[in-house]
Order: structure tokens, then sequence, then C-alpha cells
């Protein structure tokens, strides 16, 4: 299969680049190895559109962060994203940290963050009645925001699948293929060969590893384990923004938030590990996150929590952003290290990606507009958020928007089938699609339901449904078979 | 039927459901409703196939299925109206209207004269024990596991572990067993069963699968299937003992490890909900904070037999219709009902006297030696062998002394308490 | 004199039963609450017995299984066997409650019956 470009990975970063390269007459293929997305650091993040005070200048962090910021506020109602606008605090707790909240104020004036203030303790209670009595003072940062990113990669992937990219799930990227002159021609993968002259390396957490192929070891990914607690909807009002403690040398430290449907969520802790592909939560990680939480806000009710989970973000030794094509080999474009503020930054590295395209390896392919671009994507109707002549509008219109499938999220029917339409096949990819799944009973209910209808959808036995791709299946056969293989056996 | 009239609604067609709606029919309402959001009548009853329902009220063990044959036989026979593939989504707090879903008749809105919340409970899952490591699949409730096996016909794996003694637990291992599956053991952080003792013996030492008690799941393995688990022994502060740790394989994991009251429709109607037990405030007409709203069953607090599930569907029921019928009187006296030391949780908070009543409640420890079940001042004693918490105890109150006691003007609260003798 | 301890089964109190034997013979049985007690430890040392239930594929069905039980309880020692020939099972729908399915299984004079009704779809 020939194309023009091909991404590695379709995390937000991946995704990103697809779509901003769709606004091109290019041919676009963007594999990733997971069977849903988003998947890997994409998926298991704290979902935040950063202020972007916290990157130092002339960092290539600070450079994307601002912009990025920006353009995510548009790209809200282009693609149709949850995006709550809801500010964040950096909380001091005493007179050091009130100093270093001002240098973090300096330095975001001077990144181009808008209307950074510092409040006093008592001005954000006004706001957060629930968090500390101890905390002093805060840095509000109003542009800082929190998006729904299970809806924001699979809009970016479907607005750049509208505008003629394609998707290969299930691809793993086993190697790089090279011409007569050691340049790029294109990957091997699971699935064969795709060519390409240019490659585009956004394998987020396998960056690193994937760039030693090319012989670039330049930097080094230290894949940095967060984990997380979220909790109940119930516990929606609990604080309304993003609480950071003041950041140390450890990083940003545990955060408290509400994620953008109104889930209280709390991490990440930052542990490096050798393992890129570790998602597992530990109970010291637990631990610290609680501690952290309960700093900020001291009646953090744990007690609702409805799941913990861990993702892992891909750290480098110098701490920025690794993005540059390569002179040898040709072709060769590393968008790696992508770690916080990469969902933020994302945009506007997708732009600056495209821009490099044209500079830089202009002898390989070719940037021209694709006049017929589309900017704008739906998401599949949110049947909780609608009002009531506007489900009943929906239901009239399709009845499979009248039968409840995730109750806990108020997900419907009809949603679950238009997932499938737009390519989910497991049911972390319903869940990632439509939120069947994300509630309190965390798919107890709506599992098998949603594998019955995945089942009936795609003509596939029931038992051949799986979790989240691979071995993942839900189940291991028929009743009665186990019994049947038994007597035959003893026959 | 057409919406316009409905006298009481009933929300939930299992054996809460369908015994209020026998209840409200023999109360004398014309317009009795059941909605159910399954296709079938029944509720978890269905997928309980195993014997053990009903002695109370039979005579007799049957399985869920056929406990439920009889009684919706008896509701079809005096005219109850169900509707099934009906999903209530919304009750609205102000006008208590109720938002329906059916793929036939779309979104409707009924305002019914009364209503009856009976919507069950359901399993806690994973999330609220927050076990470490990994999510693969292979970790089912113990009733999402149960649906498979008994309703789809599939297996949800070879070899489980289970967690926590519930009673679903219990009979899942055997029914497992039965299946040719391997169980490898029952896990219980507790020093005490969840479950009956009966299932105990039926379902676990009849097939010599090993109990632990004060041991837990500490950590999931495995990233696509479920690997195994890591089990280990706990203190009494409930934290894993260092040393203990054990790693076992399996390809499935099955949580019995409580049920909590159902009650999204319940807060979204603003029904004061009690911090214990997780369902609704109730009198013993078992109406709750809203006059025109009654509950019963699961969603009022977990019972074990469901023999009392049906008993309060058939006074929510009644009640219902009375309160529809215009029979009941808006300003009853409600004598508040208070737990002893030892009592975790109980139902009903309230005692009106208008008749005899039983005031179902758990110890919070076991207690094992003779003891005693009290409701002062003086309205019940019974004396028992033991008491524990996986097994309910009642006391049974006289609407004519709570009538006597209330016309002494003695009466100002209820005190329930289960001490040693 | 031999003493045997269990646990009753007959209903959801669960007593624990102790039963003094003769020989062989029950002489004395304590711990019950009631005659069913006493009965459930005789047939418990002599002949132990179970309910059996589970489930039968079913052919155009509206489930694509049936529960059923053994309509009495069934010898312990015979459970497997009665699995074993209830999964070579299977019947077609419509399925009445209280059907027998199969008389006699396993030679033990006990029938299995489906436990619900189960209508057929075309």
């Amino acid at each position: 299969m020939k194309y023009d470009v091909i991404i590695i990975g379709s995390g937000v970063v991946g995704a990103g680049i697809a779509r901003e390269l769709s606004k091109y007459k290019l041919k676009i293929a963007v594999l990733d190895k997971a069977s849903e997305l988003p998947s890997g650091a994409s998926r298991a993040n704290s979902s935040m559109i950063h202020g972007g005070f916290d990157d130092k200048p002339g960092t290539v962090k600070a450079k994307f962060c601002v912009p990025g910021n920006k353009l995510w506020h548009e790209l809200k109602d282009v693609l149709d994203i949850h995006l709550d606008e809801c500010g964040s605090y950096v909380c001091a707790f005493n007179d050091a940290e009130i100093k270093h909240l001002e240098e973090l104020l300096e330095q975001g004036k001077s990144n181009g963050v808008p209307n950074l203030e510092i409040v006093s303790g008592d001005k954000m209670r006004e706001r957060e009645p629930n968090v500390s009595k101890d905390i002093k003072a805060a840095l509000f940062s109003p542009t800082a925001a929190i998006i729904n990113n299970f809806e924001a990669v699979n809009a970016l992937i479907e607005s750049a699948k509208i505008n003629g990219a394609e998707l290969f799930l299930e691809t793993l990227v086993t190697g790089l293929l090279f011409d007569d002159e050691k340049n790029i021609r294109g990957v091997a993968t699971n699935k064969g060969e795709f060519s390409a002259p240019v490659v585009i390396n956004a394998g987020g957490v396998h960056s690193g590893e994937i760039s030693s192929w090319v012989g670039d070891t330049s930097f080094k990914i230290i894949p940095t384990k967060g984990e997380y607690y979220l909790l109940d909807r119930a516990t929606q009002g609990t604080i309304h923004s993003f609480l950071f403690s003041c950041p140390s040398k450890a990083g940003k430290g545990i955060t408290v938030l509400q994620t953008a449907e109104g889930n209280l969520m709390s991490g990440p802790t930052a542990t490096e590990q050798d393992n890129p592909d570790d998602t597992s939560t530990t109970p010291e990680g637990l631990a610290e996150v609680l501690k952290g939480a309960r700093r900020l806000v001291p009646d953090f009710p744990v007690r609702l929590n409805i799941t913990t989970f861990a993702g892992v973000r891909a750290n480098t030794e110098s701490g920025d952003f690794e993005i540059k094509t390569l002179k040898n080999p040709r072709g060769f474009v590393n968008v790696a290290g992508i770690k916080s503020p990469g969902f933020t930054s994302s945009p506007a590295i997708a732009e600056y990606v495209a821009e490099m395209l044209k500079e830089e390896l202009s002898d390989r392919i070719t940037l021209t507009p694709n006049e017929k671009f589309i900017p704008e994507r739906k998401n599949i109707p949110r049947f909780l958020y609608l009002d009531m002549a506007e489900r009943k509008k929906l239901a009239e219109k399709d009845n499979s928007y009248a039968q409840i499938v995730c109750r806990c999220e108020t997900v419907t029917e009809g949603q679950v089938l238009e997932a499938i339409r737009r390519g989910a096949r497991t049911i972390t990819a319903v869940k990632m699609m439509t939120r069947a799944g994300t509630g309190r009973c965390q798919g107890g209910f709506c599992c098998p339901r949603v594998a019955e209808i995945l089942s009936r959808e795609l003509n596939i036995p029931l038992d051949e449904i799986t979790r989240h791709g691979g071995e993942s299946k839900l189940l291991t056969g028929r009743t009665k078979e186990p019994l049947l293989k038994k007597s035959k056996e003893a026959e | 039927m057409s919406n316009k009239n409905i006298d009481v609604l009933i929300i939930g067609a299992g054996p809460a459901g369908v015994a209020a709606g026998i209840g409200a029919k023999k109360e004398g309402a014309n317009n009795v409703v059941v909605l159910e959001r399954d296709w079938d009548l029944g509720g978890i009853l269905q997928q309980c196939i195993h014997p053990g329902f009903g002695l109370r009220t039979f005579r007799e063990e049957l399985t869920g299925p056929e406990y439920m044959h009889r009684f919706i036989q008896q509701a079809h026979e005096i005219g109850v109206e169900f509707r099934t593939n009906t999903m209530v989504f919304q009750i609205d707090k102000d006008t208590n209207s109720v938002w329906t879903m059916n793929k036939d008749r779309g979104i409707e809105c009924l305002n019914p004269k009364s209503s009856v919340l009976t919507m069950g409970c359901r399993e806690r899952p994973l999330g609220a024990i927050r076990i470490p490591g990994t999510r693969p699949s292979g970790i089912y409730t113990a009733g999402t596991a149960q649906r498979f096996v008994n309703m789809e016909g599939y297996m949800p794996g070879k070899k489980a572990v289970i967690l926590g003694s519930g009673d679903i637990g219990l009979i899942m291992a055997r029914r497992m067993i039965w299946e040719g599956a391997e169980v490898e053991g029952v896990y219980e952080v507790m020093s005490w069963p969840g479950g009956l003792r009966r299932n105990i013996a039926q379902c676990l030492d009849d097939y010599g699968i090993p109990f632990h008690l004060k041991t837990t799941v500490t950590k999931i393995h495995g990233a696509e299937r479920l690997e195994g688990v890591t089990v280990a022994e706990v203190d009494d502060t409930m934290t894993p003992i260092k040393g203990t740790e054990r790693f076992i394989e399996c390809d499935t994991l099955l949580l019995a490890i409580g049920l909590i009251p159902e009650n999204e429709l319940s807060r979204m109607a603003g029904i004061e909900i009690h911090p214990v037990t997780g369902g609704p405030v109730v009198n013993d007409l078992l109406q709750t904070s809203n006059p025109s709203i009654f509950a019963a069953g699961n969603v009022v607090i977990v019972y074990d037999l469901v023999d009392n599930v049906s008993d309060e569907g058939l006074i929510a029921g009644a009640n219902a219709a009375k309160f529809a019928l215009g029979k009941l009187s808006p300003d009853i006296k409600k004598i508040p009902v208070k737990g002893g030391e030892n009592v975790r949780l109980y139902s009903p908070q309230f005692v009106t006297g208008e008749s005899d009543t039983i005031i179902y409640m758990r110890v919070t420890h076991p207690i094992e030696q003779a003891c005693k079940v009290t409701a002062e001042p003086g309205l019940f004693t019974q004396k028992l062998r033991y008491a524990r918490p996986g097994e309910m105890n009642e006391a049974r109150i006289k609407a004519a002394q709570v009538k006597a006691a209330l016309e002494k003007g003695s009466l100002n609260e209820i005190v329930i308490d289960i001490k040693p003798l | 004199m031999e003493e045997k301890k269990f646990i009753c089964v007959s209903c959801p109190l669960g007593c624990g039963l102790t039963v003094t034997l003769d020989n062989g013979e029950v002489v004395q049985v304590k711990g019950n609450s009631c005659p069913r007690g006493a009965a459930y430890a005789k047939s418990e040392v002599k002949d132990p017995r179970r309910v059996f239930a589970s489930t039968v594929r079913v052919k155009g069905g509206k489930l694509p299984v049936c529960p059923i039980r053994s309509k009495t309880p069934a010898p312990k020692d015979k459970l497997f066997d009665i699995a074993e020939a209830v999964a070579k099972l299977e019947i077609k729908a419509p399925i009445q409650i209280g059907q027998i399915l199969i008389h006699n299984v396993c030679d033990t004079d006990v029938d299995i019956v489906a436990s619900r009704d189960l209508e057929a779809v075309k």
C-alpha cells in the first residue's frame, strides 16, 4: 500500500498531525497497535489543557503550549468536543510557595499566557469552598481547561478520516524500510508493508525505540507512570476547576480536578520504570495520590472511587519535546518525547509539523492545500446532555435511541450503533466513543449488552468479542462445552 | 392502557415490583402499571436458577424463575399491567413525573397518583475496593457472570478465584463447578462470611472449594486476559500482612463483595436517602420522604430472602394504592426508630402503628452466643442462638402496642438492639 | 459411638447439626431448630442428596439456554453424571415450566424438569 505519509501512533499527537496533514492533498496512513483510540498516554492522563505558565521560556514546550491552548478552544466547537473552560489554580501553602507563584506568574507572562493572577486563599475558596483552609494563595489561570480526552482523540482521527486519511488499528510497526539511498521508503508491520516517502514517529512512549531504528539516539525516553483515582460522578461540584500543588523538583505533583464529564479525579504520580507498557496501579502509588489529593481537598471522598488507572508518559532526559526531521535517513520525522503539556500542545505541534514538512522535506512530498477540506466533525449524540425535546426528537427519528444500554452514563443503543459505524470493534472502543462503561458500575451492567450488540452488528460470535483486542476475550466459550469435552475424553 | 389515570406506577418488575403490583391491585387500585427495562419479567431472579427461594412463602424451595412464575401468574390474573422493554430514566423532583423510554412507544412522561420504587440493588464493582494492578478482561461481578452462564449460555472463564463471600459468589462457585470449570478458592477480607452458612456448606464444602477468611486479593495481573491474582492475609485493620502474599494463576476473578441499593432515580426524585442503608428513608407503610412515592425490596435495604422482598412489595403496593385512592391520612404520627450499639443498619426508620410491622436489621459484629433482639420500650423481645452480619434479624412490632403506647403519650422513639444475654 | 457435624441446608437458618451414630444408625441429632433438620441429618448420613440446577441448550428459543432442575433431590455422588447428561441434551422451544426433560436421569429415579417457560422465536 502506497502512501505519501505514514504516521506511527494515533495518540493525540499522531491523530492531530493526521488531521492537520489532511488539509493537504496527501494520502495518509495512521498506524496504531491498539484496538481502540485513544490508547497509551493519550487515554490515561489528567485531560488538562494547560494555561502555559509552567514551561521555561526558550523550551520547545513553551513554544507550543500557549498556542496549543488557544487552538483547543477553537477546536472545541469545530470538532464538537467537551471542553470545560474551568481555569486552574496553583496552590501555595506557605511564603516560599507564594514566592514561587510570583515566579510562575512572570514566566507565564513571558510565555504569553493571558489573564494570569495571584489570588488569596480566601478568594479562591469563594469559588472552591472544599479546598484546604491552609492554602494561602493561588495562581489562577483562566484559560486553562479540562478536555474529554477520549472524545478529543477520536474527534481528531475522525476528522482526518473524513478528509481522506486512513486509520489502521491493531497494526504494530515492527521496522522501517529503506530505499537504495538508505532513505525512508516505508514501514514493516504485523499486517504487512506500508510504503511512503515520509514516516512520522509519533510513537509516544515507544518513540525512543522507533527513533533508535534510524540511529537517532540523541534523546532517551524514560517511561514514567502516573497513577490516578477516578470517582463517581456523584462527586460533581466538589471542585469546579483544576488544582495543582506548587511544582517542585519532583514535577507538577498530585493534582485534583473535575473531569469534563463531572467526575472528581486525582493524580498523577511520577514513577520512572523500564517497561513502557506497564499500566498497573500500585499500593504505594495510590497511597501517594490519596495523600496529595487530601492535601488540596481534605475531604476528598475516596470511598466514591469507581476505578484506578495508570498511564505511562514519554518523559525525556532533557524534559523537552523532540520534534525534528532527520537529515539521515531522509523522510524520517521525530515527534517524540511528548509529555505534559503534550495534550495541550498537540494542535500547535501538528501545525508546526506541517510547516516543517513543507520547508524541510519538499524534495519528498508536496503539500498542496486540499480545497475540499471539511473542518467540522460531529460527535456521536450525547443522550445524557440533551434536553427532553431533543431526546424525543432523536428517539422518534431512530428508536435505537429509546433504549438505554449503559444506565450509569445514560448511553443509548443508538450511540453504541453509531460508534460501531465509526469503527468501534471492542468493548473499550465503544467505551471511548460513547462513555458506556465509564460510570459507577464500570461496565457491570452494560458490558454484556454492548458485547451482544457488537456480536449482532458485526456478525461475530459473542465469545469472540474482546475487551481491548488481542487475547482480551470476554468469554471462554459456550456452557456445556467443558462438560462435553470431558465426557468425550472419558470415552 | 393509556397513560392517563395511572393510579399506581411501579418501577421494576423484580420480586418487589411484581408483589407491589399485586398489593396495589388487591387494595382496590384500578390502573396499576409495572415498568420493566428487560424484555422479561422477574428481575434478577430469572438468572438465579438454583433452588433456595420461597420456603417461607410457599413451604417449598423453588428456583428463582419458579418463584417468580407464581407471583407473575397471580399478577396477571388480577389485572396488573406490565410494560417490558421500558426503562425509566428520569423522575422529576417537583412534579413526580416519570420519564420512560421504549422502542415502540418512544419517550413518554407518566404522571401517576402514586409510585413504588422497586429497582432492586446492584453489585459493588471492583473500583469500590481499589485493588492495585492491571485491568484485563476476565473480571466480573458474580451476577454478571451468572447472567452470562445462565441466560446467555457462555462461560466467563475456565479457572476462577472468587473474591468476597456474598451469596451470589458462593452460588456461582458451585455453578462454575457444575459447568466443568475450576474454582481455586473463595477469599473474604472479613473474619466472617458474607453469605449464608448453608451456601458455604452446599456450594463450597460439597466440592472441596477452600474458603479463606481474613484474606483478600491485593494485585491483579495480566494485560489482555487475566493471568492471575495475588492474595494476602489481612490484619485486624484489613491491611495486607507482608510475607503472606501468594500468586494464584487464574483467568477469571468473580466479585461478590456486596450489594448496593440502586437509587439513581430516587435521588433524581429528591427522596431522602439513608446514609447507611443506601436506600430511601421509609416508614412502616414503606412511604419515602415524598408522600406519593413508596419503596420496597432491595432498593430500600438489601435483604437475605426474597420472601421478605415480596412481603415488603405487597405492603408498599397496598399503601401506594391507599394513597392513590385518597385513603391514606396525610398526617400520620411517625415514631423514629433508633438502632442500638451493635445494629449496623435497619429499616424502616419510622413506625406509625397503622399496622403490625417488622423492623429488619443487621448486626455490626457477630455475636456467637445466646443473645436477644429487643425493641424498646417493651415492644419486642426474642432470644437468638447467635447473630451474624450475614443473616438479617427481625423485630416484630404489634400495631396495637404502638397505638396503646402512643395514647399513653409515652412513645417518642423505638430503640432496637441485639445484645448477648 | 461416632459423631458427625455438618450444616443443615434445608433452610436459610443453616443450623449446625451434630449427629450421633451407633453402628451407622443415627441415634441422636442435636443443633436443629425444626424436624426438617433431623430428617436432613438422617438423610445426609445415609443417602446425601442435593437438588441439581443447571441449564440445557435450546433451539429456536427466546434464550439460547433454559434453566432446569432435578424435580427432587438427587444422590450427591451422581451430580456430575447428571450434569453430563444434561449437557448432552438439546431441546426445542417452546418449553413449559415443569415440563419433564429427562425421566429417571442416570437411573436415579429423579426427573429433570424445566424451571421456566421459554417461548419460541421465529
